[in-house]
Formats: structure tokens, C-alpha cells, sequence
């Protein structure tokens, strides 16, 4: 189509072309016979010149028409008549001049249509780019997007355009939208989306060329966000205009869907901090209401057992009880360790701390459900204050503890080593068993939530680990981190984690 | 089993936990009475001879902070907090309004009655007016008279600010001290909120009187609340 549209151009020009110089011959003729001085006939053919340039495409038909004057004005107003030749030599200078003038004069009339041409199709890009944005501006969605794109696309490029949007992981649809011709539009199925991701996301030179359709990919700021299909007739014939016009289009379309997209992904993540921050206060809420009551049967089953004697079997039964009761409650306190932090970074209460004094506190409260066990502690002289949050932090040391415990024999002493690192100004505190040690397999998942060792130790009181996760989360919300491994010159496993001295402690989770 | 003459009352609202108050005190040979509201509380107070309360701090009408209030504008009877873990402030709100030790659920029978025996003592030393002129925990004694004091028998050299702060501790022998009660005591109300001067200090003396700084013997830390001075 576009190709029978660039012919009738030519053949209107050199019609135009023949035409102008006819004209422009006869009235040469008329003031000839009239007896008009020559300098009238060589104004008639620059006229015509103009004219032709005028309204001619390009600066051919202008040089063309130029020389052609010339060579008529030569041929049928020199004498000898009708023939290229000349008797007066003088003639060759009026030919040359002529000629030249005929040349710039043609050609700054082109420029000049040129000119107003190009303005006019920026007016029209301008034009097709701003009604596309304002129209796209009203779109709701990903496919009121595509929609309004293909409708555009196809309006200026005057053919049947499609789009193909991709949702949020960057997945093709199941159908892409196709305009038709009559103003309608149609979803249609894609046959292999998988195909088509495939070959989009390995485009090289911009386009990927279809049966069909040229396909156009829609980038966005993180992925492709769909495809502009133009048919292959109207594709193959796109001038540079078009093409840069269509390009702009696309990234018009490309911002749009951005940003479609990214208000989804806000209300998306607002409703699931708000989900989060639901269930957080219904676990803490669940978790408070519990501690009562488990204190209450802490403090029964306890008063039960001592006055029971232990040769009675209800002794043990009363002890199952009340260590059954003692697990839950810690489990509690951790599940309300946890759910502080994940409340939110902010309710870290962070002050200076002597670290002497945590320990001491959580070795008193260690020593209240165990008391037999030892526990030895090996720190320097110094005073270290420490900033932290006084509370979560003894929760570590209790749950470390509580764990090296759990996989010690009492007569084995619990030893927590304290070490200043003057120099990446940091302390190193570890927390050091003559246990079992721990599963090599166990080792990098020992700190995820509710890991649960499938090796020897499973049993009752080991069904979360909960603790140790915990302990993750809070010194890695202080700016340290954690890491367990196995003592290599005897038995035993080891914990170690790191707190900062001061300042700069990030304050993520 | 010695019977005791003093009337405890035991506010609670949780019944199983008010039952085992009741239980151990019975035991001990104590009288009591026991609410589960804060009005049921003051009624009681101002009806009856009552000589000691253990109060839960999270009761259902209101507040067990006003009933410390309301009774501290009459009477300096001893009162026993009972509170859960993370109501830290709370805890040491009440302190300094006036109560006398707390107690962190889940507790056993053992502690309450210690916190009892450490209530009672400081109420009648400091009825009688009697002065004391020395006092011992362990092997670590204070002389007020000598302004001295001395770790089995040897003497340990104070600053003149390390021996007030021992010397309020011995005076508070059991019982918990709020850092803004030490603070008010040692350094005076112009001091405000600096308890990093009073961690500074206190490890310092604890160099002096502990073998081993992390495992003390006989000031303990209660985090969030304060220092104790423990008893034999």
C-alpha cells in the first residue's frame, strides 16, 4: 500500500515536472513572438524552477527542472533555434549563471518545504504522543494500557496493531489485544507464550520478526513489560519517522505500565505489612494471654511435686507437668521476643549495658530451672558497655545457654567466653558445651525459624527451634552476627556471636 | 512452725496464681486475705488491720499503680509487686512510687516467702528506732560507724562515693534499689537519668568486693530495675 502511495508520488512529481516546464515554454514562446526582451523568458523558467521545487518531494525534481530549463531556453530561444548549439559564445556564461541560480534557488525552496514539513510531522508526533499519554494517564490497568496503546499504534501507523501485556513476574498473557480496522478490538489467543518470552527476552537488534508480526518489546524498569505487534507489511515499510514515533509510543506505553504496576505492588505490600502486622499482634495478644496461666501451673505442679513424695509415681507425673509447663512459657517469651522484632526495627530499645551484668542476670535465671548445672565465665577485667537492647539480648544469652544445656550432661560445665576485639571494635561472645556437638548437616540451618534437627535429638523439647532463631534475628538487628560450629580440639559445639562496641549499628532485621 | 501475728493481702485477679499465693502462705502459717480488684484491694485496706500486700500490677478495674498511690498517702506498710516479664517499667514506676520488691511471674513458693521475710524486716527496722551500727552479708561487712569495710576481714578501699553506695545497699539488705533511687540517694535529684555514671561505679566496686564481676555474690543486677543487694 505504501509502496503504491510512494509511486502515484513520483508520477504526480514528474507529471507536475513535465508540466511546469511546459507552461513555462509556451508563454516563453508567446513573449518571444511579442518581441519581450530575453531576460523575461529566463524569469518564466525560474519561476517554473520554483514552482517545481515547490511542490516537487526532495531536491531532484528541483536540479532536474533546472537543467532541463536551461536546456530549453538554450534549445528553443538561442539562436541557432532548435539546437543545443550557440553562436554567441557569451550565451555559455547566461547558461552556466543560469543553471546555477536555477540550482540554489530550487533548492532553497526545497529546504524551505522541508522545513515546514518536518514541523508539520513533529506537530503530528507531538500531537499522536500526547494524546496517547493523556489517554493512557485514565487507564486503571495493565490492559485499559493495552488497549488504549494498540488503538493508538495503530491509528498513526494506519494498520492493525496489537499488544500483548505481561503481568507482574513478567509472564506473557494468554491473550493479547488486536485493533481492527473498523475501530473494534479483539483479545486473541497467543499460541505459545512461553515462545514468545523466550525469543523476547533474547532479542538483539530490538525487534523480533514473526510470521505475523514484528514484535516490539515493552521495556520497563525492572522487566519486559508486554509486546507492541505491528504486521509484518506495515513494519517492513516504516520510515524513520515512523519507526522513532512508534519508539517513543512504546516507551510512553512502557512508563504507563510502570507505573501501573508499581501502585499495585505498593497496595500489594501495604496490605501484606498490614496481614503482618495482624497476625503479629494476634500471636502476641495469644501469647500474653497465655503467660498467666502458665505461670499459674509453673508455680502449682511445682508446689504439688514438693509436697509429694518422690517415690510416688504422681511425683514424676507432677514434674512431666511442670517441665512441660516451664518449655511452653520459654516458648512464649520467645514468640514474644520474636514478634517484637519483626513489629518493626523501632522497638529496639537500645541503651548502654554492661555486659557483665546481662550475663550475670541470665545465669541467675538459668540457674533457677537448672540449678546444678555450672556455668563458668571467662571475660576480661574491663568494663564493657555495650550498646543494646538490655532485654533481647539476655533472651539470647538465656536461649544459648538453655541450648548448650540441653545437649550437655550436668556435670559438664557451660562456659561463656567474653573477647574485645579492639581493633574491628567489636565483642565476640561465645557460648562454649563439651556436648554431642552438632549434626555437620545441621550446622547452616541451625538459625532458620522453626528448623528442627531430623537427626538424634528429636525429642520433645526440641520440636522448634524457635530460640535459636531468635538469637539470629536480635544480634543481627544490633549489627552483629551469629554462627555455631564444632569445637575442634575436644567435644563440644560452640556458639559465637558478635555485638559492636558502638555507633553504627544498622538497625535491620 | 512458728505462727505468724501480721496479715498479708493478696491481690490477684488471676485465680489459679491467687490460689497458689494463698496456698503458700497458709502454709507458712500466715493470715491473709485475698481480692481480685483494686477497689476490692483499698476496701480492704482501710477495713482491716492489714500488714503487708502482694499486688498484681495488671488488674481488671484499675491500675495496680493507683492502689500504691492511694496507700502510700497513708501508711508505709511493705508491698510486694507481682508482675509478668516484659513490664519492665511498670516494675520500676511502682518502685519508685513506693513499693517495696517485686516478684517476676512465673515465681516459686521459695522466692515469694523470701521477698516476704526481706519486707517485713526492713518494715520493723525501720520501726524501731534502733541504730544500727554494723551489718554483714557473706564475708563482706560494713562498719558505719568506722565508715569501713572489709572482705573477709581484710580491709577493701572505697572511694567516699563507693562506700555511700555500699552503705544504702547494706541499709536495703534483700532489697531491690531503682537506678533513679540510687541515683537521687547518692548523687542527689541535680544528677537526673545518669546511669551510666552509676554503671561506671558499680563496676568498679564490684571489682573491689567480687571474685568474679559476671557471677556476683552479693549486688546483683536486675535488668531494666535496679541492683540488689542479696541476702544470706
Amino acid at each position: 500500500m505504501i509502496i503504491a502511495i510512494k509511486n502515484r508520488k513520483k508520477t504526480l512529481a514528474v507529471a507536475s515536472l513535465i508540466i511546469m516546464l511546459t507552461i513555462a515554454s509556451i508563454t516563453s514562446y508567446l513573449f518571444d513572438r511579442m518581441g519581450f526582451p530575453e531576460t523575461n523568458i529566463v524569469l518564466i523558467y525560474f519561476f517554473s524552477v520554483i514552482l517545481i521545487s515547490r511542490f516537487t518531494p526532495g531536491y531532484g525534481y528541483g536540479i532536474v527542472a533546472s537543467i532541463a530549463a536551461t536546456l530549453l531556453f538554450n534549445y528553443l530561444f538561442t539562436s541557432p533555434y532548435y539546437t543545443l548549439t550557440v553562436d554567441n559564445p557569451s550565451y555559455i556564461i547566461t547558461f552556466v549563471i543560469m543553471t546555477m541560480t536555477a540550482v540554489i534557488t530550487s533548492a532553497l525552496t526545497t529546504r524551505t518545504t522541508q522545513n515546514k514539513l518536518r514541523a508539520e510531522e513533529k506537530e503530528r508526533e507531538a500531537k499522536a504522543l500526547y494524546n496517547l499519554t493523556s489517554r493512557l494517564t485514565d487507564a486503571l490497568d495493565i490492559h485499559q494500557i493495552a488497549s488504549v496503546s494498540a488503538q493508538m499504534i495503530s491509528e498513526v501507523l494506519n494498520c492493525e496493531a496489537a499488544c500483548l501485556p505481561f503481568n507482574h513476574k513478567g509472564e506473557p498473557e494468554d491473550y493479547f489485544i488486536q485493533q481492527l480496522r473498523e475501530g473494534k478490538q479483539l483479545s486473541e489467543k497467543v499460541e505459545d507464550p512461553d515462545e514468545i518470552k523466550y525469543r523476547i527476552s533474547s532479542l538483539r537488534n530490538g525487534y523480533d520478526i514473526t510470521s505475523r508480526f514484528y514484535d516490539w518489546p515493552i521495556y520497563g524498569q525492572e522487566n519486559i513489560l508486554g509486546i507492541i505487534r505491528i504486521p509484518v507489511d506495515t513494519a517492513e515499510d516504516l520510515d524513520e519517522t515512523h519507526r522513532r514515533l512508534l519508539l517513543s509510543m512504546i516507551e510512553n506505553t512502557a512508563l504507563a505500565m510502570d507505573r501501573v504496576y508499581l501502585a499495585e505492588e505498593r497496595i500489594r505490600s501495604f496490605e501484606e505489612t498490614t496481614q503482618e502486622r495482624h497476625r503479629g499482634n494476634l500471636l502476641r495478644g495469644i501469647s500474653h494471654d497465655l503467660r498467666t496461666p502458665l505461670s499459674g501451673i509453673m508455680a502449682t505442679s511445682e508446689m504439688l511435686k514438693g509436697m509429694t513424695e518422690p517415690t510416688d509415681m504422681r511425683y514424676e507425673m507432677l514434674e512431666a507437668i511442670n517441665n512441660d509447663a516451664i518449655w511452653l512459657h520459654s516458648l512464649v517469651e520467645n514468640v514474644l521476643s520474636l514478634t517484637r522484632l519483626q513489629d518493626g526495627k523501632l522497638t529496639l530499645n537500645k541503651e548502654e549495658e554492661a555486659l557483665e551484668e546481662v550475663i550475670d542476670d541470665a545465669i541467675r535465671q538459668i540457674k533457677k530451672r537448672s540449678p546444678d548445672q555450672e556455668i563458668q565465665v571467662d571475660m576480661p577485667d574491663e568494663l564493657l558497655l555495650i550498646p543494646m537492647d538490655g532485654k533481647l539480648i539476655l533472651q539470647v544469652f538465656i536461649n544459648l545457654l538453655e541450648n548448650a544445656i540441653k545437649h550437655t550432661q550436668t556435670s559438664m560445665p557451660v562456659t561463656i567466653i567474653v573477647k574485645k576485639e579492639e581493633l574491628e571494635n567489636k565483642v565476640d561472645i561465645s557460648i562454649v558445651d563439651q556436648g554431642s556437638g552438632i549434626d555437620e548437616k545441621d550446622l547452616e540451618n541451625i538459625f532458620k525459624p522453626f528448623y528442627t534437627s531430623g537427626a538424634k535429638h528429636a525429642d520433645a523439647y526440641n520440636r522448634t527451634g524457635l530460640g535459636l532463631s531468635i538469637c539470629d534475628s536480635v544480634v543481627k538487628a544490633h549489627g552483629g552476627y551469629i554462627e555455631a560450629r564444632n569445637r575442634t580440639e575436644q567435644q563440644g559445639a560452640e556458639v559465637i556471636f558478635s555485638l559492636p562496641l558502638e555507633g553504627d549499628t544498622i538497625d535491620t532485621v | 512452725m512458728t505462727q505468724y501475728n501480721e496479715v498479708i493481702l493478696v491481690v490477684e485477679d488471676d485465680p489459679q496464681i491467687r490460689n497458689f499465693l494463698c496456698y503458700t502462705l497458709q502454709n507458712e502459717q500466715f493470715k491473709f486475705l485475698s481480692t481480685g480488684t483494686a477497689q476490692g484491694a483499698l476496701n480492704t485496706v482501710v477495713s482491716e488491720q492489714i500488714d503487708l500486700i502482694i499486688l498484681d500490677l495488671g488488674l481488671p478495674d484499675f491500675d495496680g499503680l493507683k492502689v500504691i498511690e492511694k496507700v502510700r498517702e497513708w501508711s508505709d506498710m511493705p508491698i510486694i509487686i507481682v508482675s509478668a516479664r516484659d513490664q519492665d517499667k511498670e516494675k520500676a514506676h511502682a518502685l519508685d512510687l513506693g513499693a517495696d520488691d517485686y516478684l517476676t511471674k512465673p515465681f516459686s513458693a521459695t522466692e515469694l516467702l523470701a521477698r516476704i521475710r526481706v519486707a517485713f524486716r526492713h518494715y520493723f527496722r525501720h520501726a524501731s528506732i534502733q541504730v544500727q551500727t554494723e551489718a554483714s552479708v557473706g564475708e563482706l561487712r560494713i562498719d558505719f560507724d568506722k565508715r569501713l569495710v572489709t572482705l573477709a576481714d581484710e580491709p577493701v578501699h572505697t572511694t567516699p562515693m563507693e562506700y555511700q553506695l555500699l552503705a544504702l545497699f547494706f541499709r536495703n539488705i534483700g532489697k531491690v534499689l531503682t537506678t533513679s533511687y540510687i541515683l537521687k540517694e547518692i548523687w542527689g535529684t541535680a544528677y537526673g537519668e545518669d546511669t551510666q555514671a552509676l554503671r561506671t561505679m558499680m563496676a568498679g566496686l564490684r571489682r573491689k568486693i567480687e571474685e568474679k564481676p559476671a557471677q556476683p555474690k552479693y549486688i546483683i543486677t536486675e535488668i531494666g530495675v535496679g541492683y540488689r543487694l542479696v541476702e544470706d
